[in-house]
C-alpha cells in the first residue's frame, strides 16, 4: 500500500497539470475534439486522488488532515472536485484551467513535501474533525472558485467596457453566466463554512479543555461566515446584482484570506495542530 | 470533361449590374428553356444579389462559353453588361469555381453560408426541369457536399461580420437568456431592421421600435413581433430596456448622458446596453464612463468585425483544402466510370468464345452432355472472370485509385482488344 501511495503521490501532480494542459489549450484554441476529453481527463484526475486519500486514511489509520501538506492535498481535490460539480451542472466548460491551476499548485507543493505521518495525536484521528476539517476545506473551496469567477468577471467586464475584443472576450462565457457562477459557489461554499461551524461548535468544547469561544480562528471564521451571509442575503432579498456583488464576493475573499494567514501566524489558538 | 461555367459577381462588375442581372426563379427557368433549346445538355443557373452564374455540357462537346454569355445578354438585357464583366471557366476550372461558390470562400461576405441553399435550389430547379444528368448531378451533390464540409470543419462562416450581428454579439457576451430581456431599437432603416430582426431571431424577451415616422416603425415592429414607442416619448421609456440599440440619420444627439444615467439610476444599478450605430452617433459618447451601462458606437463594433474577417480569411487554406479533396474524389469517381464497360466488354468477349466453342460442339455430343458442358464452361467462365471483375467494380464503387483504375482498364483493353465493344457503352462519359 505504501508503495502505491508513493507512487500516486508522484502521478497526481502529474494528472494535474495533464488535466490543466488540455483546459488551458482548449481555451487558447478551442478544439471540439478536447470539449470531452478535458472533462474525462478531470474526472480520472479525481478518481485518482480521491483513492490517494482513501489509501492514506486507511495506511495511516487516520483522516489525512494531520499536517499542512496533507490539508493541501485536500485544499487541491476539494477546488477542484468543487469545480467538476460546477462543470458538470451549468455545463460550462471555459473557465476550467482558471481554477485547476489552483489545484495544481496546491497538489505539486503537497506531492513535494508529504511525510508518512503514522503517529499522530490522538485528536486527530478523531473522524468528527475529520468531517468538520474537510467541510471547511470545500467551504474555502467554494469561495476561492467564486473568487475566481470574480475576478473573471472583472476582466471581461473590464475588456468589454474598453473594447477589448480578445481571447477573453471570444473564450468567457457571459457576465450574467460567471457572475451566477460565482453567486452559486460563495453559496455553496457558505453552507459548507455553516457545517463545518456548526460540527466545530457543538464538538470542539468536549475535545479540547482550552476551548475557547473567543478563540481567534474561530472569531475570524465567524467574520468570514458573516460577511459571505450579510453578501448572500443582500444578493438574494435586495437589489444587489452585477459588480456589487462581485466586488463584495471578493471583497469577503482577500477578508477571509488574511483571517486565515492572521489566525495561523500571529495569533496563538488551541486550533492548531500543526 | 467539356463543363463550362460563367460567373458575374462581385469581383468582375458594380452593383448596379450585378443587381440588374438578378434572376428571379421564372426567369431562371425561362432561361434554362432557352439554353436546353440551344446548344446545352445539361445546366444550372446561380443568381443571388451578388452574383449570376451559369454552368452547362454543350452538346457537342465543345467547350464555348460565349454561348452562354450571349444567350444571358439577350435573356436579360442590362444597359452597360460586357461580355467582359464575365468570368469563364471551363472543365476542372469551373468545378473548382463553383465549389469555391459553394463554400463561401468566393462570397463578398466572406464565408457567408447563404449561397450553399442558393446553390441547392438552383441545382433543384434544373432537376425539375430535367436539364440535369448523373455527371451534373455529382457535380453539385459534391458542392454541397464542400459546402456543409467548410461549415462543420472549419470556422469560415463563425463570429459576426456585419456591425448589426456585432452589437447582438456582444449583447451576448453580457447577458446570458436574451429570452429575459428586453431591446429598443430606435430607428427603422436599414441597419435598425437588421439589428431589430437579429435581436428576434436571438430569442429576445421584449422588442421594441422607436421611429420619428411611425409608419416605418409600426412595419419594423409588425415584422419582429415588436411594440412601438413613440418618438416624442422616447426618453420616458429607455430604464425599461436593457438592451438600447440607435441607429438613426439624425444629425444630432437623440439621448445625452445625463438621461442615460438617470434611467440607470431608476433600473437601480441593472446593467444596460447602448449599441449606437448611427453616423454621426444619436448617443453622447460620455455614456461610456457610466458603471454598469456598456457603450459601444461604430468603431468599437468595427474593431469586432474586422477580427472576424480576419479569422475567417485565415480560414481560406483549410476550405482550400477541403475543395481540393472533393475534387480529387469526384475525379476518381469520374475516371472510374470507364470500368463498368470494360468489365461488360470482357464478360461479353469471354461468354463469345464460350459459345463459339459449344457451338462446335453441339452436334457431336448427346444433349445431356452438352447441357453439362455448357453449365461447365459458364461456371469456369464465372470463376476465371470473378477476380477482375470484383477488383474492377470495387473501384469504380468506391472511386478511389483512379491512377490503377485506369491502367487496369486499358491492359484489359489491350489484352482482349475490347475498345470496339466497349465503345456503346462508354457513350455516355464522352459525350461530357
Amino acid at each position: 500500500m505504501l508503495n502505491t501511495i508513493i507512487t500516486i503521490n508522484i502521478l497526481l501532480p502529474i494528472f494535474y497539470l495533464c488535466s490543466f494542459a488540455v483546459y488551458l489549450y482548449d481555451f487558447l484554441w478551442e478544439k471540439k475534439l478536447l470539449s470531452n476529453a478535458k472533462r474525462i481527463a478531470l474526472f480520472l484526475t479525481l478518481l485518482l486522488h480521491l483513492f490517494y486519500l482513501l489509501a492514506r486514511t486507511i495506511e495511516y489509520d487516520h483522516p489525512p488532515i494531520t499536517s499542512k501538506f496533507e490539508i493541501f492535498s485536500i485544499i487541491a481535490f476539494s477546488i477542484c472536485f468543487s469545480y467538476f460539480l460546477l462543470e458538470l451542472l451549468t455545463d460550462i466548460r471555459g473557465t476550467g484551467s482558471f481554477i485547476l491551476l489552483i489545484s495544481l499548485i496546491f497538489q505539486l507543493i503537497s506531492s513535494l513535501f508529504v511525510t508518512n505521518n503514522y503517529v499522530v495525536p490522538e485528536v486527530l484521528r478523531n473522524r468528527l474533525l475529520g468531517l468538520h476539517v474537510i467541510n471547511a476545506l470545500l467551504g474555502y473551496s467554494g469561495i476561492t472558485i467564486s473568487a475566481v469567477y470574480g475576478l473573471l468577471y472583472m476582466t471581461l467586464y473590464k475588456n468589454i467596457k474598453s473594447n477589448k475584443f480578445g481571447l477573453i472576450f471570444d473564450r468567457l462565457p457571459s457576465l450574467e453566466i460567471l457572475e451566477r457562477l460565482n453567486y452559486f459557489s460563495a453559496v455553496i461554499g457558505f453552507i459548507l463554512l455553516t457545517v463545518a461551524i456548526t460540527i466545530g461548535i457543538i464538538w470542539l468544547p468536549a475535545a479540547f479543555p482550552n476551548f475557547s469561544y473567543m478563540d481567534p480562528k474561530l472569531v475570524g471564521t465567524l467574520l468570514v461566515w458573516l460577511v459571505y451571509g450579510y453578501g448572500i442575503i443582500r444578493k438574494t432579498f435586495t437589489d444587489w446584482y452585477g459588480k456589487k456583488v462581485v466586488i463584495f464576493s471578493l471583497v469577503g475573499f482577500v477578508f477571509a484570506i488574511v483571517s486565515l494567514i492572521a489566525t495561523n501566524t500571529l495569533a496563538k489558538t488551541f486550533h492548531s495542530f500543526y | 470533361m467539356n463543363l463550362v461555367g460563367i460567373s458575374l459577381n462581385h469581383k468582375t462588375s458594380p452593383l448596379e449590374l450585378r443587381e440588374a442581372l438578378h434572376l428571379n426563379r421564372e426567369e431562371i427557368i425561362s432561361l434554362i428553356n432557352r439554353i436546353k433549346s440551344g446548344n446545352f445538355s445539361e445546366g444550372v443557373v446561380i443568381s443571388t444579389c451578388n452574383r449570376t452564374e451559369l454552368f452547362g455540357f454543350p452538346k457537342d462537346g465543345t467547350i464555348d462559353s460565349d454561348f452562354l454569355i450571349q444567350q444571358l445578354i439577350e435573356f436579360k438585357p442590362v444597359a452597360g453588361i460586357k461580355p467582359e464583366h464575365f468570368n469563364r471557366f471551363f472543365s476542372c476550372g469551373a468545378i473548382k469555381h463553383l465549389f469555391s461558390v459553394a463554400s463561401g470562400i468566393d462570397s463578398m461576405v466572406l464565408g457567408d453560408s447563404q449561397i450553399l441553399g442558393q446553390v441547392k435550389d438552383a441545382f433543384e430547379i434544373s432537376s425539375d426541369l430535367n436539364f440535369s444528368g448523373s455527371i451534373s448531378s455529382r457535380i453539385f451533390d459534391t458542392a454541397i457536399k464542400v459546402g456543409r464540409r467548410a461549415i462543420k470543419e472549419t470556422t469560415i462562416g463563425e463570429g459576426a461580420v456585419t456591425v448589426s450581428y456585432a452589437a447582438v454579439q456582444v449583447v451576448e457576451k453580457i447577458f446570458a437568456n436574451l429570452n429575459k430581456k428586453s431591446a429598443l431599437v430606435i430607428g427603422a432603416g436599414e441597419t435598425g431592421e437588421l439589428a431589430a430582426i437579429h435581436l428576434h431571431d436571438k430569442g429576445i424577451g421584449k422588442i421594441a421600435i422607436s421611429n420619428r415616422t411611425i409608419s416605418k416603425a409600426e412595419e419594423l415592429a409588425a415584422k419582429v413581433h415588436g411594440e412601438i414607442i413613440p418618438f416624442q416619448f422616447l426618453k420616458e421609456h429607455i430604464y425599461n430596456f436593457d438592451i438600447i440599440i440607435s441607429a438613426t440619420s439624425s444629425e444630432n444627439l437623440i439621448l445625452t448622458a445625463d438621461e442615460i444615467r438617470s434611467a440607470v439610476k431608476k433600473r437601480r444599478g441593472a446593467m444596460m446596453v447602448i449599441m449606437d450605430i448611427a453616423v454621426p452617433r444619436d448617443i453622447d459618447a460620455a455614456t461610456r464612463e457610466i458603471d454598469g451601462v456598456f457603450y459601444h458606437d461604430m468603431d468599437s463594433l468595427k474593431v469586432i468585425v474586422d477580427q472576424n474577417m480576419q479569422k475567417r480569411r485565415e480560414q481560406i487554406p483549410l476550405v482550400e483544402k477541403i475543395i481540393i479533396e472533393e475534387m480529387i474524389n469526384f475525379y476518381s469517381w469520374y475516371n472510374a466510370l470507364d470500368v463498368v464497360p470494360t468489365i461488360k466488354a470482357m464478360r461479353n468477349f469471354f461468354d463469345d468464345i464460350r459459345m463459339d466453342e459449344l457451338n462446335k460442339l453441339k452436334h457431336k455430343i448427346s444433349e445431356e452432355d452438352y447441357s453439362k458442358v455448357e453449365d461447365m464452361t459458364k461456371r469456369m467462365i464465372g470463376r476465371l472472370l470473378h477476380n477482375p471483375t470484383v477488383k474492377l467494380r470495387e473501384y469504380a464503387e468506391t472511386g478511389d485509385n483512379s491512377k490503377e483504375v485506369t491502367t487496369n482498364s486499358l491492359i484489359l483493353k489491350e489484352l482482349f482488344k475490347l475498345g470496339n465493344n466497349s465503345n456503346n457503352s462508354n457513350q455516355e462519359k464522352e459525350t461530357h
